[in-house]
């Protein structure tokens, strides 16, 4: 990454490859003497820096991992809270639901027919 | 979490097993309703139990491996395990319909005239749209290969855009199927050589589509940040999965489009 003097925040923040290439100067309402570096942000490896690591979105990961970490005793298919209840309650109202109706509907399949 | 002083994954109870059972009991049950009663209804709903469960239980071991950490190492090594067991069984299923078709085409019968394509079926000409879905196929297995240095090099843009492109490369193959189905001049009913084709052919357009679905699940992680350079079994699983079928249908082109015209 490349760095610019910022005359904004006075402190150095990123820039493109041309900025950097091309010196700003002294300007008049820079004083004369640089003032102390102060990274706006800390330093990073080009390729976790900036625009690509928000590349369709920001990372949850890290959040999720403490939500799915916390120790409460809820097991896995249930952690999320609301959402996960309402669709496990769906599939198991489904599954008794459905087993009762196939039996219903294998005993009426094995009466025998009247032609 | 308690304390453990190994590196295996003790799962916790689940349900998933129980609805998955109930929802083969109901597709089973459910066709043979269908045929004899001409009620999908039972069937419609062992589908909806099926696709609940399959979501659910898969969205449970996402939550296990990639936000609980219970895929460690030693876990890991099982999961490769249980995936060569898994495609070395789908290598045996597909091996019976080679053997079907080799059985009836080396030595043909006198009712097929005693030859291969047997009489009255015009095949379909091999140098036609097969070769393009077999250059398709050998593409998307460069892409995929594009995608997996791109997650192991941290390359997250790349990663996405290969991806994309494997996956797009599969719906273009689905999609030339569907027009090479709809335009071939012999169908599933006309004798041995209609129905070792279709049932190859068909099968593995199967497992192009899951093998698509497969990579477009690994696509939607790896854009949520799943994927680690060092940890991606997900994908890596996907990935072999895509070169089964893409050698699967290496052997097709060549013995049923190729030879077998």
């Amino acid at each position: 990454m490349y760095y610019k003097f910022s005359g904004f925040t006075q402190k150095l923040t990123g820039s493109a490859p041309t900025a950097a290439y091309s010196p700003q100067g002294l300007r008049p309402a820079i004083p004369a003497e640089s003032p102390t570096m102060i990274f706006a942000t800390p330093t990073k490896m080009v390729s976790e820096a900036g625009a690509t690591a928000e590349y369709m979105g920001a990372n949850r990961v890290p959040d999720l991992q403490r939500l799915f970490q916390t120790s409460d005793g809820i097991p896995v298919h249930l952690k999320r809270g609301v959402p996960d209840r309402l669709l496990y309650r769906t599939t198991m109202a489904l599954t008794v639901g459905g087993a009762l109706y196939c039996l219903v509907a294998l005993y009426i399949a094995a009466q025998p027919s009247n032609k | 979490m308690a304390h453990q002083a190994h590196a295996y994954h003790m799962v916790d109870p689940s349900p998933w097993p129980l609805t998955g059972a109930v929802a083969a009991l109901l597709m089973t049950s459910g066709l043979a309703v269908w045929f004899h009663f001409h009620s999908t209804m039972l069937l419609l709903l062992g589908t909806i139990l099926l696709l609940l469960t399959m979501f659910q239980w898969w969205r449970d071991i996402i939550r296990e491996g990639t936000f609980q950490g219970h895929h460690t190492p030693p876990v890991q090594k099982s999961l490769r395990y249980g995936m060569i067991l898994f495609i070395t069984s789908e290598v045996l299923f597909f091996l019976g319909f080679f053997w079907a078709f080799y059985h009836s085409s080396l030595a043909p019968t006198p009712e097929l005239g005693g030859f291969w394509p047997p009489t009255g079926i015009t095949p379909l000409n091999p140098f036609e749209v097969p070769l393009l879905n077999t250059a398709v196929l050998l593409a998307s297995g460069v892409t995929v290969t594009w995608a997996h240095h791109s997650i192991m090099e941290r390359e997250r843009k790349q990663a996405i855009q290969a991806l994309t492109l494997t996956i797009l490369l599969g719906f273009y193959f689905t999609l030339l199927q569907a027009m090479e189905y709809y335009e071939a001049p012999f169908t599933i009913a006309d004798g041995v050589y209609g129905s070792t084709f279709f049932v190859a052919t068909g099968f593995h357009g199967l497992h192009v589509i899951i093998g698509s679905t497969f990579l477009a699940i690994c696509l939607l992680r790896q854009i949520r940040y799943h994927f680690t350079s060092e940890h991606h079994f997900g994908f890596e699983a996907a990935a072999w999965y895509w070169h089964f079928v893409d050698v699967v249908w290496l052997f097709l082109y060549i013995s049923i489009y190729w030879w077998g015209s």
